[in-house]
């Protein structure tokens, strides 16, 4: 270890104080009122409530991409017992934990919107349908929701699970619960695969029930874990422009989010290269089908902006190290690339709903706002009275003293 | 004779990083203990004897090429239906081996993981001679060898050209950059130590053969900037192809329409796939090299015990992309997707396919365990089962698909000949060869590197290096 002083962290051990319980109350009182008033602004004819449950379920998959990401984030950084990331990864607890209420935002698309979601529910259109009959001992209701609360306990346990030891370790500092982490960091991402490429399949891809592609739950994923490291980013900004983080945070961990926020962007771009390549190639209609409907009319614009916008224009952004050492660049790249990522869901969702247009108005602004705001109440919640970086892990010093050579 | 103690590094304190190499471990007794390898004057009989039979083996591998070019590619097992037989299986199965290196060099690289410096020289010899071995199944078995430059694509006066649009183009790019870019890489990195060799030498040859590939490597401080630059740089390039090789190799089924190889899947399972098999060909190799050769300080059991996580982790990635592509043949509802893998567990050869899922899914799982992993005698049990599980891996996708498709009455068998089979056992007495001439005339371990990553006098006594960042 270089003999230079190590950045004060008593910035980060008082832990944040103030009424923040309050200002999650009230973000959460917001972000309901505007969900509610969303819905009803839409009326009731069968047309608006479709495009308010489709914009839902958009919103629905991006905030949740977030929080799973940040999942994935947390328990792969145990996994390889990483030192540098230690700075941040309280950040990435914080959002991973946001999970366990992720479930009740999930509950109005079971009890409500699921029928003007999920065509394959209706059972007049699996009548007679020969696809839909054979996929039915997978696709049906009681199925879909025991596996829905089986995903949301899963992924509920696992984030509260390293959230709770890692703040019990800002003031005992015991070692044995970096070891309880590290152990349960590979079961945590076994599970955290299946349940992610089912959910994906479930939500997403069955909104087209007689299409399938094996790679699709990979690329939920891949667009999740993006999203997830600019999170962090923006965070990791904001706390420390805030003045809540001080010391535990240094350029060199900014430098480190940025490359792998590049390196997530080309594995993005490398699963959505795989899967429409395939699929052009072979040119089977039963595959082909998902992407002529983006490939027709407006769409077509909107496939190409999620091409250039979510890995050519980035990918060249973020390649000069002065871009990641910047606060102030890198996170006008994380804003950048959490745009695209919102827009990939959209696009993966929306062209069932509206073929021939790219709809965008109050349902979509309405359940952005709404929803993030009680994402946010999540974080500043779970965040209040807690410490804002682990404080107390054994490898706290070797973050800080961590230096990016090349 | 150096003799370096053995402790153990194996334990995973979080309050500090275990040493990388072991016992008394400064820069003098890194170069006595590698270079003496390849300076010793007559190798040990064992040497021999191997070299022996594989250069035997090789020698038939050559002959049956030969024989194969002599004669067409009749010979060989290749007949309708199943016209991609044992030569594309070898040819996947070898690039495949081929990937865990380039992964070690390139991709541990730029993660900073340190205990690479060890593993890395050897990892990169095996890729290349991996890649030699795969480089020739499909050249011998396009049937009229004397024409196989045709697949490159030169402007000629035919005006004939290669088509763009045929991932079997697109194989021969890939896989010529990827032989091209790694034999760079292992070549730059081994410079410092040739001129090391070449300093040490004691006859006039040895100066001059190992002055020579040196390139005048006086190791100043400019020569060592140059030279970290271009390496890092190389890392970079390599980075890629570590995912791009396999993922065009995969396209080679893919882009087809045949049930059981047109799955979105396959790029990034092919990936895994491929860096599981070169992890587990890693562990084969070094179990027996480091015992052999004295090298357990330097490739210590920490070495292996993250190597078999790797194995681990990838046995994981490969046992979802089965699970997922059997879930999707059920779940897409087409009869002749959900044929082709009823076809694979029940059909004429499931026992290969459930060969297949034993050796790559079932048995790495030994790996949850510390004792497997941090014992040789389990970890080279399991790998060796692993790369017969991951040949049998493409010998199912490839026969079992190809020979029964969408219509019964084309259907057909694969039956194998002798020349499959001594080109296959050959194609390992050529690896091995060059694997033990390797061993024999060149810097096994990275000296230069493996100094980078010691103490260097300042720490406190018992503090090795660590691989902390």
């Amino acid at each position: 270890m270089k003999d230079k002083a190590l950045p004060n962290l008593d910035r980060e051990r008082a832990g944040v104080t103030g009424p923040w319980r309050a200002v999650a109350f009230a973000l959460a009182i917001v972000g309901v009122a505007v969900l509610t008033l969303t819905e009803q602004a839409g009326g009731v004819e069968t047309d608006a409530r479709q495009r308010f449950w489709a914009a839902y379920l958009v919103n629905f998959g991006f905030y949740l991409s977030l929080s799973l990401g940040a999942l994935f984030f947390v328990a792969l950084q145990h996994l390889v017992r990483a030192g540098w990331s230690v700075g941040v990864r309280r950040l990435a607890e914080l959002v991973a934990a946001n999970l366990i209420w992720m479930g009740l935002l999930f509950l109005p698309i079971l009890f409500s919107g699921r029928t003007f979601l999920y065509s394959w529910m209706d059972p007049s259109v699996v009548a007679g349908d020969k696809l839909l009959e054979w996929k039915e001992p997978y696709l049906n209701v009681p199925f879909f929701t025991a596996r829905a609360v089986g995903y949301f306990v899963v992924w509920g346990l696992l984030a509260w699970f390293f959230l709770r030891q890692s703040s019990r370790q800002d003031a005992s500092g015991d070692p044995a619960l970096t070891r309880r982490m590290e152990k349960l960091a590979p079961g945590t991402l076994l599970l955290f695969a299946l349940t992610v490429t089912f959910a994906a399949f479930d939500w997403f891809m069955s909104l087209e029930p007689h299409w399938f592609s094996t790679i699709y739950g990979v690329y939920y994923f891949a667009g999740a874990i993006v999203g997830a490291v600019a999170v962090l980013v923006l965070l990791a900004a904001a706390m420390q422009a805030g003045g809540w983080i001080h010391g535990a945070i240094t350029v060199e961990h900014y430098h480190e989010l940025g490359k792998l926020l590049l390196g997530f962007v080309v594995f993005w771009g490398y699963i959505a290269f795989s899967q429409y390549m395939l699929i052009w190639y072979a040119n089977i209609p039963e595959e082909s089908v998902w992407y002529l409907a983006r490939q027709s009319g407006p769409w077509l614009w909107c496939s190409v902006a999620l091409l250039v916008g979510n890995l050519f224009v980035p990918f060249l952004g973020l390649l000069p190290r002065e871009v990641k050492r910047r606060r102030i660049t890198l996170g006008a790249w994380a804003v950048w690339l959490l745009v695209f990522h919102w827009l990939d869901l959209y696009w993966l969702v929306m062209p069932t709903f509206s073929p021939a247009s790219l709809p965008f108005g109050w349902p979509e602004a309405g359940c952005l706002v709404g929803m993030g705001c009680l994402f946010a109440a999540g974080i500043v919640h779970l965040a209040a009275r807690r410490a804002l970086a682990p404080v107390g892990d054994p490898r706290m010093n070797e973050s800080l003293a961590y230096e990016n050579l090349g | 004779m150096v003799s370096i103690p053995i402790d153990d590094n194996t334990n995973q304190d979080p309050t500090r990083r275990a040493p990388l190499v072991l016992g008394k471990a400064d820069f003098e007794t890194v170069t006595e203990t590698v270079c003496r390898i390849a300076e010793r004057p007559g190798a040990p009989v064992a040497w021999y004897v191997a070299f022996g039979i594989s250069a035997t083996l090789t020698v038939g591998l050559f002959a049956a090429i030969g024989w194969l070019i002599m004669t067409g590619i009749g010979v060989l097992g290749n007949n309708s239906p199943v016209f991609w037989g044992w030569p594309i299986v070898n040819f996947v199965f070898w690039v495949g081996i081929g990937h865990a290196g380039t992964l070690i060099s390139a991709i541990l690289f730029l993660f900073r993981q340190k205990w690479r410096t060890s593993i890395n020289r050897f990892a990169e010899a095996m890729t290349i001679f991996a890649v030699m071995c795969a480089g020739i199944f499909p050249a011998v078995h396009v049937g009229r060898i004397w024409l196989v430059y045709w697949l490159a694509p030169y402007p000629n006066q035919m005006g004939m050209w290669p088509n763009f649009r045929s991932p079997l183009l697109w194989d021969v790019l890939a896989i010529s950059t990827y032989a091209t870019v790694s034999a760079l890489f292992w070549y730059l990195g081994m410079i410092p130590d040739l001129a090391t060799l070449r300093d040490r030498a004691t006859t006039r040859l040895r100066r001059f053969a190992y002055g020579l590939f040196a390139l005048g490597w006086q190791g100043s401080s400019g020569q060592w900037h140059r030279f970290e630059w271009a390496y890092l740089l190389l890392a970079a390039l390599a980075t890629p192809l570590v995912v791009s090789v396999h993922s065009v190799v995969s396209f080679d089924f893919a882009v087809a329409q045949l049930p059981g190889w047109h799955t979105t899947i396959f790029p990034p399972y092919f990936v895994a796939g491929a860096i599981f098999s070169g992890c587990a060909m890693v562990i084969t190799l070094a179990v027996p090299a480091r015992a052999y050769f004295g090298l357990k300080s330097l490739i210590t059991i920490r070495h292996l015990d993250n190597m078999n996580k790797l194995i681990l982790g990838t046995s994981l990635l490969v046992g979802y992309a089965y699970g997922i592509e059997l879930f999707t043949a059920w779940y897409g509802g087409n009869m002749y997707e959900a044929f082709a893998f009823a076809n694979r567990a029940g059909g004429p050869l499931a026992w290969v396919y459930w060969l297949m899922v034993s050796c790559n899914v079932i048995i790495p799982q030994l790996f949850w365990f510390k004792r497997c992993r941090t014992t040789p005698w389990i970890m080279v049990v399991v790998a060796l089962l692993v790369n017969v599980g991951m040949w049998m891996e493409r010998f199912v996708i490839i026969v079992s698909s190809l020979g029964r498709d969408f219509l019964p009455s084309s259907w057909g068998a694969f039956r194998p000949t002798m020349i499959d089979v001594m080109m296959f056992v050959g194609s390992f007495g050529l690896f091995l060869t060059c694997f033990l001439l390797f061993c024999r005339f060149l810097p096994m371990v990275a000296m230069a590197e493996v100094k980078g990553v010691l103490p260097h006098g300042e720490e406190k006594e018992g503090e090795g290096a660590t691989d902390e960042h």
